[in-house]
């Protein structure tokens, strides 16, 4: 593992002139979020295990590594040892004998939380937190029966986290166990898992804020956020300004401790200005990114201190209301935070770097893309698919047929691709790698496949979604000849050597009346045909 | 040469006693040593069916295969080492034996597993008493050297106050946790599940109620092949 030691960057000298921008924010940040980076408050007497030297004496034989990645933490410098954090008692479900202490391979979100309160109460409820809660129930119609169980402790579990089952031998099951993933539900009841992104042992700050402490997971076809920051204008200066982050620092707010460049971290949970560090991922998103269409999402905070997110489309659930959250269990609301409130703490972070102008044109082209996205296809593939399966013409059951596959792939992976990347500023995953694929996709394979399956009634059920819709009307337009695929027809009045500009002028092609182009037109004849 | 006279309390029938005696004690001890060994050897232990599950375990350990082609008997570790000792664990042992006969129904898979923690915990109780002696007939702590970088450092400088069995438990049979952090509702939940049998069969069984039911009669025996490989140590 490398540490960065970098030199303190002189603080920006441009300070206040957002304060008018923020002040709303601060009444918004003072009232909901904590006020400041956490610090340890537990007394110190509360750790150094008086067990800790024997564990670390043997371990230092016994397994180096971790004993050697302890050494170098901040956890050794403050006195935590083994014992503080893998102690358990006999009555806990996972509780071991090991050298004559009673202790659990398992830290979970609980433990940490012995002393770090403040950021287990922030995850606790967060998207990460529930991020095996949310897919528990649709796992099976992929993994399972795609492919098989074995996958999903290999593959899903690794991310969203695993249900660790303690077998009545006291082993951890194979099947649910070693997992770090970040949803994972602990023996103890507690949601998630700090060494997902906080690797073992040595726990270090510059490493939880080096993107590469996202990309085990956050990469990949549905979600190439590794990939889109890379991409992005925010990757390029990060890659060639990482001995400039600062990233050991103990204060790392963005815009005092370090300016070089944004990583993950800094825009998803790190300190900006006054924008305080949050270990709930999910607050600053206005948007939901991964789901068949988009939608803004209020952030309900419950009594229980667990989080929600809801539709904004729907009214806000009023104080007080019991809700159901995704594991089933109730509890009541105590806040909801309004998506314009949660682009706002977003937007916040931006301003340390860039204008309010420059931070809502972004915005504004970021917004655009989702919208554009949800009506020109994930609405119409939506109600495509629910028409299908209202009608009996799709089975009930997942990835039975060919085009669900397709619908999947056009949502889950392009659609999500395309959203992504919009989102964090990469034009190639924006475009290319996203909303292209979800454009060839739509016209080449899903309204084909599905007119297919609607057949006769492909009109009613298909096509009617797409119809009148601005953003399909170029279909009709067939005569619209461009010379992007090489071919344009010949110029109306034909000489021996036309110039080459009149070839390739798009009003004399389109007038033209040329077999060619009657050829050309058919290729498109089932769709055009089909839109009507 | 000189006569001996011996004195007058040794009559004809005080020597005959003697030498009778004698060679009978002879013969006594021949006996004990041939029963300790025969009492000790795997053949013996496994007349019992019961002792089969046992043994299932044991031949997929290092102590029945090993690559130095050394092998661990029952009695080399679960039998003490001279013939007072060994003679007395014996003794002890009748009563494993009693309870075969009129205790639960051991032979039952599932039976037997039910109560194989407290076994274990005797078990280990059993070495830790004798600090771990049978091991040590074998295995000299200065002499362990391992395959890894550190295990001969590891035995000689973190071992104080320690005994083999305090560390090196599962090694040879079924995993069992220590007593300490045990769950019996946890294992009988195993037990049930393992075998297929409704929740709340384990608590019946326990009590003693196999007789009666016909509903708990034992899994087939190939179930046990699923059983988890043995062979771990407590590391």
């Amino acid at each position: 593992m490398k540490h960065f030691r970098t030199r303190p960057l002189p603080r920006p000298p441009r300070r206040g002139q957002h304060l008018l921008v923020l002040l709303p924010l601060l009444a918004f940040v003072a009232v909901t979020l904590p006020a400041a980076a956490a610090k340890v408050t537990l007394d110190p007497s509360a750790w150094g295990h008086p067990a800790g030297a024997d564990c670390v004496s043997c371990h230092e034989k016994a397994s180096p590594g971790i004993a050697e990645q302890w050494h170098q933490s901040a956890h050794q410098s403050a006195g935590v040892n083994c014992m503080d954090c893998h102690e358990a008692k006999a009555e806990d479900v996972d509780a071991i004998e090991h050298e004559g202490q009673i202790i659990a391979t398992i830290v979970s979100p609980k433990d940490c939380g012995r002393c770090h309160e403040q950021e287990y109460a922030e995850q606790a409820g967060s998207v990460h937190a529930e991020a095996y809660a949310i897919i528990e129930d649709r796992v099976p119609a992929l993994a399972h029966n795609v492919t098989g169980a074995e996958m999903q402790a290999a593959g899903c579990d690794q991310c969203h986290g695993s249900e660790v089952k303690v077998r009545g031998d006291g082993t951890l099951d194979p099947a649910t166990w070693p997992n770090s993933g970040i949803g994972r539900i602990n023996p103890d009841g507690s949601k998630g898992s700090c060494s997902s992104c906080h690797g073992r042992h040595a726990f270090s700050k510059a490493q939880a804020r080096e993107p590469d402490a996202c990309v085990r997971c956050h990469s990949g076809p549905d979600s190439p956020d590794k990939e889109i920051f890379e991409a992005s204008k925010h990757g390029m200066l990060y890659a060639a300004q990482r001995e400039a982050m600062n990233l050991g620092a103990d204060s790392w707010i963005a815009g005092q401790d370090y300016t070089a460049a944004p990583t993950c971290v800094t825009c998803h949970m790190g300190a900006a200005g006054k924008v305080p560090a949050t270990h709930d991922v999910g607050l600053r998103n206005a948007w939901s990114l991964n789901t068949p269409v988009s939608e803004q999402q209020y952030l309900v905070v419950l009594d229980d201190g667990s989080k929600l997110e809801l539709p904004a489309s729907a009214k806000p659930p009023k104080r007080g209301t019991e809700l159901t959250k995704a594991d089933g269990s109730g509890a009541k609301v105590k806040a909801v935070v309004t998506p314009e409130r949660r682009r706002l703490v977003m937007s916040t972070v931006c301003l340390e770097c860039h204008s309010k102008t420059m931070t809502q044109g972004f915005m504004t082209q970021f917004d655009n893309v989702v919208e554009l996205y949800n009506t020109k296809f994930g609405e119409p593939a939506a109600a495509i698919m629910a028409g299908l399966y209202d009608q009996g013409l799709l089975t009930p059951l997942p990835f039975d047929e060919p085009l669900e596959f397709t619908y999947w792939e056009l949502w889950h992976d392009e659609g999500a691709r395309a959203r992504h990347g919009a989102s964090m500023a990469s034009p190639n995953h924006a475009w290319w790698e996203g909303m292209y694929l979800v454009g060839r996709n739509f016209y080449s394979r899903f309204l084909p496949e599905a007119r297919a399956i609607a057949g006769e009634r492909a009109a009613e059920l298909v096509d009617g979604h797409i119809d009148g819709a601005a953003g399909h009307a170029w279909l009709a337009a067939t005569e619209q000849a461009n010379p992007i695929l090489g071919w344009m027809p010949p110029a109306p009045e034909s000489e021996p050597e036309p110039a080459a500009p009149d070839a390739a002028d798009g009003d004399g092609a389109a007038e033209a009346d040329t077999e060619a182009e009657d050829v050309a037109a058919d290729d498109r004849s089932t769709t055009e045909e089909g839109g009507r | 040469m000189i006569k001996l006279n011996p004195p007058a309390f040794i009559t004809r029938h005080v020597l005959f006693a003697l030498v009778a005696g004698g060679v009978g004690g002879v013969v006594f001890m021949f006996f004990l040593l041939e029963f300790d060994d025969y009492t000790s050897s795997n053949a013996f232990c496994t007349t019992c069916h019961s002792m089969t599950y046992a043994e299932e375990s044991y031949r997929r350990s290092a102590h029945y295969d090993s690559a130095s082609g050394v092998r661990a008997s029952c009695g080399d570790c679960h039998v003490s080492e001279g013939i007072i000792m060994a003679t007395y664990d014996h003794a002890v042992g009748t009563k494993d034996l009693i309870k075969q006969l009129f205790g639960a129904n051991y032979d039952d898979p599932v039976v037997s597993l039910l109560h194989l923690p407290e076994a274990a915990f005797a078990a280990r109780e059993w070495f830790r008493k004798r600090d771990s002696a049978t091991c040590k007939r074998c295995h000299t702590l200065d002499a362990i050297q391992g395959t890894r970088a550190n295990t001969a450092a590891i035995h000689q400088e973190e071992t104080d106050g320690k005994t083999c069995i305090d560390c090196h438990l599962n090694l040879v049979h079924r995993k069992v946790p220590s007593e300490q952090t045990f769950k019996r509702e946890a294992w009988n939940a195993m037990v049930e599940e393992e075998f297929g049998l409704a929740p709340g069969t384990a608590v019946r069984l326990l009590a003693g109620a196999e007789f009666s039911e016909p509903a708990t009669a034992p899994a087939p025996a190939t179930k046990l092949a699923e059983e988890p490989p043995a062979g771990s140590s407590g590391h």
